[in-house]
């Protein structure tokens, strides 16, 4: 006779973790919450107008390519910036659930679902100011000028971050280069915030 | 080979070797330079795409 097997595992008693003691924060902003493993998007709490949830559906429709009223994952972060928002890929793979690169070429989203998405991103409290990239570009300001280097700024975004392809730069880059291929990143900084 | 142009200084390999590949901050502000970025450049598109579509819908 095959020995029975215990329907239940023996669960030792679970211990009270010890929270990992933390650490001094010297730096001025907070230290990064941990990733959560996803977002909760049937807590977010939709919260816009009837002229806002036109713009939106419409903006959506622009999207839709195969005409099923859906996008495809791949399409969402473009959707959100295109309706006024700068989110990081990262935040949009989260909100997708860590979608994997199959995921995101197939899986599609219907408007309904899209709109929690967006809510997320639109309360997202990271909001970068003005100020925010010009501190982050003034790091690259060797000498305190006003101005970066242009190549050095290209070798920053594509090798920094997320980064951006030659592509991207040379697009986001057209007309900001001096004659000496220097850039006034706060001139530049307020072209970026003008679209 | 030394590409200095006058009073344009390309980066050379050490200035190559300032670029703080592994510093979690400069990432974090890449990153978000990198995202707005991409905001701007997709409104942009879009912007720039709509005249065609309006000229188009003229023409109906």
């Amino acid at each position: 006779m095959a020995p029975k097997k215990d329907a239940k595992k023996a669960e030792p008693a679970k211990k009270a973790e010890p929270a990992p003691a933390p650490a001094p924060a010297p730096a001025p902003e907070p230290a990064p919450a941990p990733a959560p493993a996803g977002v909760d998007l049937a807590a977010v709490k939709v919260e816009f107008t009837p002229d806002q949830l036109e713009d939106y559906k419409e903006a959506f429709g622009l999207f839709d390519r195969v005409g099923d009223n859906k996008v495809a994952y791949n399409q969402i972060a473009d959707i959100m910036r295109a309706l006024g928002q700068n989110p990081t890929n990262k935040e949009v793979k989260k909100i997708l659930g860590n979608p994997s690169a199959d995921d995101m070429a197939n899986k599609r989203v219907e408007f309904e679902a899209f709109l929690p998405m967006l809510q997320f991103v639109v309360n997202s409290p990271n909001k970068a100011s003005f100020e925010d990239y010009v501190e982050g570009l003034r790091v690259f300001d060797k000498e305190g000028n006003g101005t970066v280097m242009g190549a050095e700024l290209r070798i920053v975004l594509s090798t920094l971050g997320e980064k951006m392809t030659e592509a991207e730069i040379d697009a986001l880059m057209v007309g900001q280069e001096d004659e000496n291929g220097c850039v006034n990143y706060e001139a530049f900084v307020k072209h970026i915030l003008s679209v | 080979m030394d590409c200095r142009k006058e009073g344009c200084a390309q980066p050379q390999d050490e200035d190559i070797m300032d670029i703080p590949l592994d510093d979690p901050a400069a990432n974090k502000a890449a990153t978000k330079i990198q995202a707005g970025f991409r905001g701007h450049m997709t409104r942009k598109k879009m912007k720039d795409d709509k005249p065609r579509e309006e000229k188009q819908r003229e023409k109906k």
